[in-house]
């Protein structure tokens, strides 16, 4: 838990400077991001200009983005996409990581390596053979694509820490309801699953992260500007040849950040506290 | 010369005279003798077609191609699709897409991937014969870059030049009334440049366009080359050295020193904020500078490459376009091409381009478009200087792997960072035996 | 209830080691009694782990397993974009190994790696340890601490690449309007230094992750233990190298080991920033590889690069394993 300090002087210097150092390394690019995506082009060109602030801010790379992207039509189909993997990637990794903490059967080692082993495969391996299964089932060029290749690097972090959030939770639990009657199915449900809310939410903010995040397979699989993600559809889109658009480029990064920072803003404390569950184990 | 058309709205009757008028007498086929029958076009309903392009960063070229094919989807009552996407990403889209034999039915190539993705492209010869036929012969590079075991495997677009861009004020200032002819002349003007805070600027980083418009044209300039014409490596030569001590001479004496960091934005953006006074680039300067910063606009102007003791040359870039074998729509696709191609429809797309490209063949030298702003001039006279990737030799995979691994990038940039230019040449010389063994 | 009748029955068979259906399936079955009888055979532990595995290990199969053998077999081969490949046995790793620019994303690898994640777990453990106070903004800062490792990393790299610019960086400006350079600093245009700024950046994007999973271990640390060392007379930094580290080790080996997996199979950062200029001195095995199989059209070749990448992560998921079983 927290720990005190003696004098304010101390305070400062071990506590205040280092953490005041550490928020503003931390958030200069953001705050840059800002700052860039409401200069006007004249000024941003300008090196002699103070990069700090501006006195003409405008809205126009904004107006750019919205009007000759499909910056709107990204922002939907990544959120699709990175809610859809999440969901589907915590249903694995609720039901593999209760498997795999609860239950005896043989091959819970091997398959437990298993799952971990395929962090060795990078996508930069990866994404040409898999371009042949995803072409394979039709998925080309539709959210569905990376949809379900994904959860290929989601699965594994979820299992693991679902795994971990259930060892925490004791067993005595379950095994009073199974007394009473309840099947493993049910007693899974009703009483180990509610259980691990907090770590399931704890997850689920990681995959969502992470698909949001996603590039290169997003690159390769999605094609045609309507499909595809923000991350993409900027780097894109709004470097033409050799003329890089840096004033609607920063709008397009720091609008397409603030869904995910909302998100973790609210469940931050969540998080943190499925952690802790999760590491007790 | 093409008629103007009013942009949307076409009345079958006028097109069609037109095209008889362009085509001549020779009708072979295809829209016009389709539309002059009077029949309905002879693809089946639903049709589609699917074109992956480059961004071209004058985004009115972008608009008038994608205008330019829905008229030819109307008129063919084809389901016809654009996407465009950066030119660096698109090697990974074509590698997938050959490689799973599914994807667009036209891909745009760019410079020799002809050579690099031959096996996965169909043979256009008819197109281009009638082309050729039509405007007159292709460029020497056009055909060397298209043309794989005399088969031609894409259909040449545009082609693009980094030609010389520079502060005609600044230049006149140092006592340069016109861009300097010969690489020496160049020398002592950017020194006298340099010492006024104006320096030159020159990209030697990891990127496909500006740094290879130098590291190769220096390179043949000198009279040296990566490979000869029977495909021996031989660039460890007298030559090379002397390329390379210029190199790092005019580094020293005339280059803003960002350079080796630098990527094809780079130049752009230094230029337009006016910490360079030269660069080698396309007209992409330009063209922001007229929209954007007109003074610069009107203090800037385009000039050749300088002369070396081997003669003048330039590193070009053209674009293509390849019909994909996987294609199921392998007819459409060279439908769409003829017509594009023909005279009535290019002319539309190369003035939107506002010389930034140039066309395939000399006939388009005439366009009148290079008459309205003599600025242009350079981008059109520069193709017959231009040299492909691997001259003299073939422009095949093996030079590909070359570009790729920036070998005679990074043997400049090394000398440049101090490796003795003995070393760099020895360097590269390896490592290009390497890519052509 | 329905138990206590078919539990023998079963527990019978199984003994019996053949199939789980005895002679009781060959007379139909009613549709409520399918029903008990599928949920009978869910009550056994392997067949139920074995349902609950099935989605993971159907995805898992289809796109990691079949693909990464497809990539073993390119490594093998000559393989090219549009022709065939043919066998070619362990050739592109010797070719590799005799590639100036493949020994230097080689050496490139190791370094980030290395350099990042001692950054990111001192950095990250500082940070951890000054969140785990109560102050005033304390939620505010906890997740705008977050950002970094939330913002999609092609975008914030793309702001470095403009902070780090030849001719606009806003270090530049503030260093030379402050008097301590008279140069501009070419950030990306030295080996070294450019090197430095792409550890610089994996730091500050990956740091958060760190700073906010120890802190998860730091909550866990009883509060009780560091009163009693403190009484017995331990400083702060005794009562951190004695009482916490210790107990979180075992979350901080695992965010390291999974840290580590991801620096040293970049590609993201690294692309963006440099390509693996300037003179290819900043390649790292995922940036080459990308550039010879996507550029050069040498799928082959590409994937026997990746492939290097095999080795050291096994290392890696071998020690987590071996931990976490330890710990078990």
């Amino acid at each position: 838990m927290a720990v005190r300090y003696g004098g304010p002087l101390k305070r400062a210097v071990t506590f205040q400077i280092p953490l005041g150092l550490m928020v503003g390394v931390t958030l200069f690019p953001f705050y840059w991001m800002v700052i860039t995506s409401i200069r006007p082009d004249p000024e941003l060109y300008n090196v002699r200009a103070n990069p700090f602030f501006t006195l003409h801010p405008t809205l126009a790379h904004f107006r750019y983005l919205f009007d000759l992207t499909m910056f709107p039509r990204w922002a939907w189909n990544t959120l699709f996409i990175a809610t859809v993997s999440t969901g589907i990637s915590l249903f694995c990794g609720l039901l593999g990581g209760y498997a795999l903490a609860r239950l005896q059967f043989r091959w819970a080692s091997p398959l437990g390596t298993l799952i971990f082993i395929t962090y060795l495969v990078p996508p930069t391996l990866l994404f040409i053979p898999l371009g042949d299964v995803v072409k394979t089932f039709g998925l080309g060029d539709t959210p569905w694509a990376v949809i379900l290749t994904y959860p290929t690097f989601l699965i594994p972090f979820c299992t693991w820490l679902l795994m971990g959030y259930f060892k925490t939770i004791p067993k005595e639990i379950e095994e009073c309801a199974r007394i009473d009657g309840a099947s493993r199915i049910r007693a899974m449900v009703s009483i180990s699953f509610p259980l691990a809310v907090p770590g399931i939410l704890s997850a689920g903010i990681f995959a969502f992260t992470l698909s949001w995040n996603e590039f290169l397979y997003a690159l390769v699989f999605l094609s045609s500007p309507q499909q595809k993600t923000i991350p993409i559809g900027v780097f894109t889109e709004l470097v033409r040849g050799d003329v890089f658009y840096w004033g609607p480029l920063m709008a397009g990064a720091l609008l397409g950040s603030i869904p995910v920072a909302l998100v973790y803003s609210l469940f931050v404390e969540h998080y943190v506290t499925a952690l802790t569950g999760a590491v007790k184990g | 010369m093409a008629p103007d058309e009013g942009a949307g709205g076409f009345d079958r009757r006028a097109f069609l005279k037109v095209a008889g008028a362009a085509t001549g007498a020779a009708i072979v086929g295809g829209i016009p003798g389709i539309v002059a029958a009077q029949k309905p076009p002879s693809f089946p309903k639903g049709t589609k077609l699917n074109i992956l392009e480059w961004v071209s960063f004058v985004p009115a070229s972008d608009v008038e191609f994608k205008r330019l094919t829905a008229e030819f989807g109307k008129l063919a009552g084809v389901d016809v699709t654009v996407d465009l996407i950066n030119m660096n990403d698109l090697n990974p889209r074509i590698a997938s897409a050959i490689e799973t034999k599914s994807g667009p039915d036209i891909i745009m190539m760019i410079n020799n991937w002809p050579h690099l993705y031959a096996d996965g492209l169909a043979d256009v010869d008819d197109i281009v014969e009638e082309i050729g036929k039509r405007d007159g012969a292709f460029y020497d590079i056009s055909r060397k870059i298209n043309v794989v075991d005399s088969r031609w495997k894409a259909v040449p677009f545009t082609m693009g030049a980094g030609v010389w861009n520079y502060r005609e004020d600044w230049f006149k200032e140092v006592g340069a009334n016109k861009f300097p002819d010969t690489w020496d002349e160049l020398r002592k003007v950017g020194t006298a440049l340099k010492k006024k805070n104006l320096p030159i600027g020159q990209a030697f980083g990891h990127s496909l366009g500006d740094p290879n418009s130098w590291a190769y044209a220096v390179t043949w300039c000198f009279g040296a080359a990566e490979i000869d014409d029977k495909g021996k490596v031989v660039i460890n030569s007298k030559e090379t050295l002397e390329a390379i001590k210029f190199t790092v001479a005019f580094w020293k004496d005339c280059l803003d020193e960002g350079g080796l960091a630098w990527d094809d934005s780079s130049n752009n953006r230094a230029f337009l904020a006016g910490t360079i006074s030269a660069t080698i680039n396309g007209a992409s300067i330009y063209f922001v500078a007229k929209r954007q910063f007109p003074e610069i606009a009107k203090a800037m102007n385009h000039a050749h490459m300088p002369r070396g003791s081997a003669g003048r040359f330039y590193y070009m870039g053209g674009q293509e376009h390849a019909v994909m074998k996987y294609s199921k729509n392998q007819q459409v696709a060279k439908e769409f091409l003829r017509w594009v191609m023909d005279r009535p429809q290019y002319d539309k797309y190369i003035a939107a381009n506002e010389g930034y490209v140039g066309g395939p063949t000399s006939y388009w030298e005439k366009h009148p478009l290079w008459e309205k702003d003599p600025k242009l001039v350079t981008f059109k006279e520069a193709t017959k200087y231009g040299r492909w990737t691997g001259y003299p030799g073939p422009p095949s995979r093996k030079a590909s792997e070359a570009l790729v691994k920036y070998i005679l990038v990074d043997m400049y940039a090394q000398a440049i960072k101090g490796m003795k230019p003995e070393d760099a040449a020895k360097w590269a010389e390896g490592e290009l035996k390497k890519a052509y063994a | 209830m329905a138990d206590q009748r078919i539990e023998p029955v079963l527990a019978e068979s199984a003994s019996r080691g053949a199939s789980a259906i005895p002679a009781a399936a060959t007379t139909p079955i009613p549709a409520r009694g399918r029903a008990i009888r599928i949920g009978q055979l869910l009550e056994r532990e392997h067949v139920l782990a074995g349902v609950l595995l099935a989605p993971t290990l159907l995805i898992l199969t289809l796109f990691i397993a079949y693909p990464f053998l497809l990539g073993i077999w390119l490594a093998v081969s000559d393989k090219v974009v549009g022709r065939p490949g043919h066998f070619i046995g362990l050739e592109n790793f010797r070719v590799n190994l005799h590639d100036t620019i493949f020994l230097r994303a080689f050496q490139n690898t190791f370094v980030y790696t290395f350099i990042a994640t001692i950054l990111k777990v001192t950095l990250g453990m500082l940070a951890a340890l000054l969140l785990n106070h109560h102050f005033r903004f304390k939620r505010i800062v906890r997740a705008s601490m977050l950002l970094p490792w939330i913002v999609p990393t092609v975008l914030s790299t793309l702001a470095w690449q403009w902070m780090f610019d030849a001719t606009f960086s806003v270090f530049n400006w503030v260093l030379m309007n402050v008097g301590l350079i008279s140069k501009r600093i070419l950030w990306l245009g030295d080996g070294t230094l450019a090197m430095g700024c792409l550890i610089a950046v994996n730091v500050w994007r990956g740091m958060p992750f760190f700073a906010i999973t120890l802190l998860a271990g730091l909550q866990t640390v009883n509060p009780d233990l560091h009163e009693a060392a403190e009484i017995d007379g331990a400083n702060a930094w005794q009562r951190f190298w004695r009482v916490t580290l210790p107990l979180i080790k075992p979350i901080m080996l695992v965010v390291v080991l999974f840290s580590m997996i991801a620096t040293f199979a970049d590609f993201q950062l690294i692309y963006v920033l440099t390509r693996g200029g300037p003179y290819s001195s900043t390649h790292v095995f995922g940036t080459y590889a990308y550039e010879l199989a996507m550029r050069a059209a040498k799928l082959g070749q590409g994937a026997s690069i990746s492939l290097f990448l095999f080795p050291f992560l096994l290392v890696v998921i071998v020690l987590q394993l071996w931990y976490i079983r330890r710990s078990d």
